[in-house]
């Protein structure tokens, strides 16, 4: 009990990998100014990401979820905001890129921030709050204090959503927001900022994003707007001047705008298009003063034509003056484009993708699930909302995904011959997958409508390679299903020739078992394939002997069961874990608790797994910490600190190299197995 | 179509492309006379002639042998032990200095010598081959050398002295600490009192217990459960002290 009540003492897992990227931040996705890494947001984290080595560096700092991001024209510090819960103040952090530290936090902002801006010397840094704060504070990035703050907007105006500083001078900088758009002058000595509003004549936007352009000859900035055109002001004279593409607007408004040196616009849209945009001057032949007009053309255009849903593009960030750029898209995909490319004509034989190439590829919902193949630690399938995806570990990237639109998996398994992946679905289907080696979907095998009434949360799969006994199962593969409804239900996969000849595989419905009064949470089969352990939220778990297909053993305690795994000599044990926080170890012959450990300091646990060997117990759960305990002494022997969400699942490779672990924010992490040998040895 | 059906999960491992390795680049084994050979200004006014270097001056002049070049001064050659060498024997001829002669008759007293002299004993030796190659035998280990040492077979005196003082260094030890119990410092708890306190404690415990037992069967009221949780956990407490005091035989007491 040493270890759990002085978790410092502990050793830590290192952490190998993260693939994870919340897209859905604006701007979120930035290239650091020496061209050498990628800065994006994850969770409550900020992450560093070499572009050639991929080596990742961590910035923990934020309690909660970082909500926008920016790094100083020089490159020499990042900084970041977040949100937080109604009534708490939110932190800014300003961190120092080469020491990868923390270099300063700033606390005067409510519930959220924003948006952040450095001045182009590095020596201010503007801050704007979120709807329920509304002001805009200038922070003296030097001293780390406060300058002086203003409300962001008038009044009558709605909120005011974005911001961006001057690139030449450190004292002006512009916000715009909802019927807001403002050019804000700082005085230093008087410790003022005096706004000016934007003359906009009759024209009212929602601006979104921000561009500034007032290093050329004639200043301007543009603003992004949710009609999906963009706006240009004049930086002189604050008058609102042109406002383009007349026809063929952005849809679904434009999300972030990106100026390269040659003058031209690089835009980013809701529906996920990204576009070059040209402006140039047209003299208007019917209008009567011969005034020349500054139009847009949209000259290139560019949609990921391989995922049928489109998301809107959030970010693009620029590498050096734009030759190469970062796409960031609120599914949390990343693409990578070459300018040079992307600026040539996009013929669709010799240029189909316009130069882009998606580099990164991240779940953006919670991770309900993940399965490694039975003796693989190669790959692993997750599962989230709409989707099942299957992973190259090695390589840590996505091979297949399946989608199905509005639905989430709750649980996945993989059958022993890996030919099959069976799925859990929230509207109470069962659907299984084959493995296709040529499209990157996966086809699809069968459906079992109405398999649970209130969803499929829990499934398991065993197969039978032959009879052990007269009594025993037949063989073939079976399927285990839990639903919200709390039946358990056992299914044997069948194949059969449909009328036109071909294969074709089905569901028969073996048995149903009612005992549980509330939705199955986890569900695992020993390693004899005889009996099955569920665990439930009603408080119990239930062992089900699956050849007799009836109760074995029940197993009650006061709490919401989240997470069950067989352990001992041959399977005589099970572990369990749920909103008690507590680790039970239960007799399976008798039903009987052996031992309760402190599974966590708070939160429940949702994740439990055993090594091959059983000597090694992983879990994870609503504190954020993935902890490695030894089966026999019941002690903690390694911690993982870096989630930034709860984690949903944990699992250990079957080869005993790594550990997984995902969480509520989509990442998928990666430790690196601790030399446990020796470490057993000490006791 | 066949292939697809057959296709499992295990087939998207991805495999590694084996790198053809490729033979080392062939090199010419008289790359490095090649490189000592050549002198790399050998041909460079090949194409673009000498270079224009200014002329020198009129009373700058090729004098004779200039050209030369300046030799070091020759040195006198000394043989390396010339310091360490003896003066040379007497010539038959030489005179003594002063006149000076030794009465001493050298051969009578060399022939004396030779024959008190003890003689010399020859060396062990041992042969190992009909041919008749012969070994020393002292270092061969074939005569028994140490098990015809005196002191074989004894305790080393170290080991006899060191272990007399640890012998006394646990004695002295021994001695203070009893010096220190009989001062009182610190009081060892009697096996009585031990088995006192362990009786009363499994006593205080089976009285928790029987009343526990004797709980309602539904908790349902906040003072039942109160009462039960309090229960359990004076049971716990009682439960850990019970293993404290028995883990350990002796106990102390310090002040």
């Amino acid at each position: 009990m040493a270890e759990t009540d002085a978790p410092i003492d502990v050793p830590r897992l290192e952490l190998e990998t993260v693939i994870g990227f919340n897209g859905v931040v604006p701007n979120g996705l930035r290239v650091h100014p020496g061209k050498q890494h990628i800065i994006y947001p994850l969770g409550c984290t900020v992450v560093i990401e070499n572009i050639s080595t991929r080596k990742q560096d961590f910035l923990w700092g934020h309690t909660n979820n970082v909500s926008c991001l920016t790094v100083s024209p020089s490159g020499r510090f990042l900084a970041s905001g977040q949100v937080t819960y109604m009534g708490f103040k939110a932190d800014i952090i300003i961190w120092d890129f080469d020491a990868k530290a923390l270099y300063a936090r700033l606390v005067l902002h409510k519930v959220k921030i924003q948006d952040l801006a450095f001045s182009p010397n590095d020596l201010y840094l503007v801050s704007l709050g979120g709807q329920d704060d509304s002001s805009v504070v200038v922070w003296d990035v030097h001293s780390k204090e406060a300058i002086c703050g203003h409300q962001a907007q008038v009044e009558s105006a709605g909120t005011t959503y974005c911001l961006a500083y001057s690139n030449i001078n450190d004292n002006v900088f512009v916000t715009g927001g909802d019927g807001t758009l403002r050019v804000w002058e700082l005085n230093r000595e008087d410790r003022k900022i005096r706004a000016t509003d934007v003359t906009m004549g009759q024209l009212k936007r929602v601006v979104k994003c921000i561009q500034m352009a007032d290093n050329f000859s004639e200043p301007f900035f543009f603003c992004g707007t949710t009609t999906g055109d963009i706006i240009g002001v004049n930086m002189n004279t604050k008058f609102f001047q042109f406002l383009g593409p007349e026809k063929e607007k952005f849809s679904l408004g434009v999300e972030t705008l990106a100026l390269i040196k040659s003058g031209q616009l690089l835009v980013g849209a809701g529906d996920g298009e990204v576009a070059l945009v040209q402006f140039f001057n047209k003299v208007d032949k019917d209008s009567k003063n011969k005034k020349a007009k500054i139009c847009f053309e949209k000259k290139r255009s560019w949609r990921d034509k391989k995922t049928k849903k489109q998301s809107a593009v959030t970010s693009i960030g620029l590498r050096g003056d734009g030759h190469q750029f970062y796409v960031g898209s609120a599914n949390s995909q990343i693409y990578r484009f070459n300018f040079a490319e992307f600026n040539a004509d996009p013929s669709p034989k010799l240029n189909p993708n316009q130069g882009a190439v998606l580099v990164k590829t991240c779940h953006s919902n919670d991770i309900k699930d993940i399965v490694f193949p039975f003796g693989c630690s190669e790959l692993i399938a997750t599962a989230q909302y709409q989707e099942i995806r299957i992973w190259d570990m090695k390589n840590k990237m996505e091979l297949r995904r399946q989608v199905v639109p509005n639905m989430t998996c709750n649980s996945i398994a993989i059958t022993r011959d890996g030919s099959m992946v069976i799925s859990a679905w929230e509207d109470g289907k069962i659907r299984g997958y084959g493995i296709s080696m040529s499209s990157p979907t996966l086809p699809e095998r069968f459906v079992q409508t109405e398999a649970h009434s209130k969803g499929v949360t829990a499934i398991a799969v065993m197969t039978k390679t032959s009879k052990c006994n007269a009594n025993d199962l037949e063989p073939g593969t079976y399927i285990v299903s839990g639903g919200g409804e709390g039946q358990v239900r056992i299914w044997k996969v069948e194949k059969f020739y449909d009328n036109k000849g071909k294969d074709s595989y089905k569901l028969n419905l073996l048995h149903t078992m009612m005992e549980h009064k509330g939705q199955v949470s986890d569900i695992k089969i020993n390693s004899a394939d005889n009996e099955c352990v569920t665990s439930s939220t009603d408080g119990t778990c239930i062992i089900w002997d699956l050849v007799k297909q009836t109760r074995k053993q029940i197993v009650f305690s006061n709490t919401l069961f989240k997470a069950v795994c067989y352990g001992g000599y041959q399977d005589c044990q099970i572990i369990t874990g749920g909103t008690d926080r507590k680790l039970g170890y239960w007799e399976v012959l008798e039903g009987k608790l052996i031992r309760d450990l402190e599974g966590a300091k708070s939160g429940s646990i949702n994740a439990i797994d055993i090594s091959r060997d059983g000597n090694f117990v992983v879990t994870g759960g609503d504190e954020k910490l993935l902890k490695l305990w030894s089966y026999n002494e019941g002690a903690v022997l390694f911690i993982g600190i870096g989630h930034s969400a709860p984690i949903t699942k944990a699992k250990i490779c079957p080869r005993g190299q790594t550990i997984i672990s995902v969480g509520a924010d989509g990442a998928i992490l990666i430790w690196k197995y601790p030399d446990v040998g020796c470490q057993q040895l000490q006791y | 179509m066949m292939m697809q059906e057959e296709a499992t999960i295990y087939n998207l491992i991805p495999v590694e492309e084996e790198k053809k390795v490729k033979p080392p680049r062939y090199t010419s084994k008289f790359r490095d006379n090649v490189k000592d050979e050549y002198t790399s200004d050998r041909h460079d006014h090949k194409t673009m002639g000498y270079a224009k270097v200014p002329v020198d001056t009129t009373d700058n002049f090729l004098k004779k042998r200039s050209k030369e070049p300046i030799l070091p001064d020759k040195l006198k050659y000394t043989y390396p032990d010339e310091e360490r060498k003896r003066p040379p024997v007497p010539k038959k001829d030489d005179k003594p200095l002063m006149g000076l002669k030794t009465t001493k008759n050298f051969i009578t007293t060399n022939a004396v010598q030779n024959i008190t002299s003890v003689p010399r004993q020859p060396q062990k030796i041992f042969v190992d081959t009909k041919k008749g190659d012969k070994h020393p035998l002292d270092p061969s280990g074939l005569e028994p050398v140490y098990t015809k040492k005196k002191d074989f077979g004894e305790t080393p005196k170290y080991l006899t002295k060191r272990k007399e003082e640890m012998q006394r260094a646990q004695e002295e030890y021994n001695a203070y600490v009893a010096e220190h119990f009989r001062r009182g410092a610190m009081r060892s708890l009697t096996a009585e009192e031990r088995e006192a306190i362990l009786r009363g404690l499994k006593q205080n415990w089976e009285e928790i217990h029987d009343q526990y037992q004797g709980l309602s069967v539904v908790t349902d009221t906040a003072p039942k459960k109160n009462r039960k949780e309090r229960m359990e956990a004076e049971m716990k407490q009682l439960e850990r002290d019970i293993e404290a005091i028995e883990k350990h035989k002796v106990i102390y007491i310090a002040n």
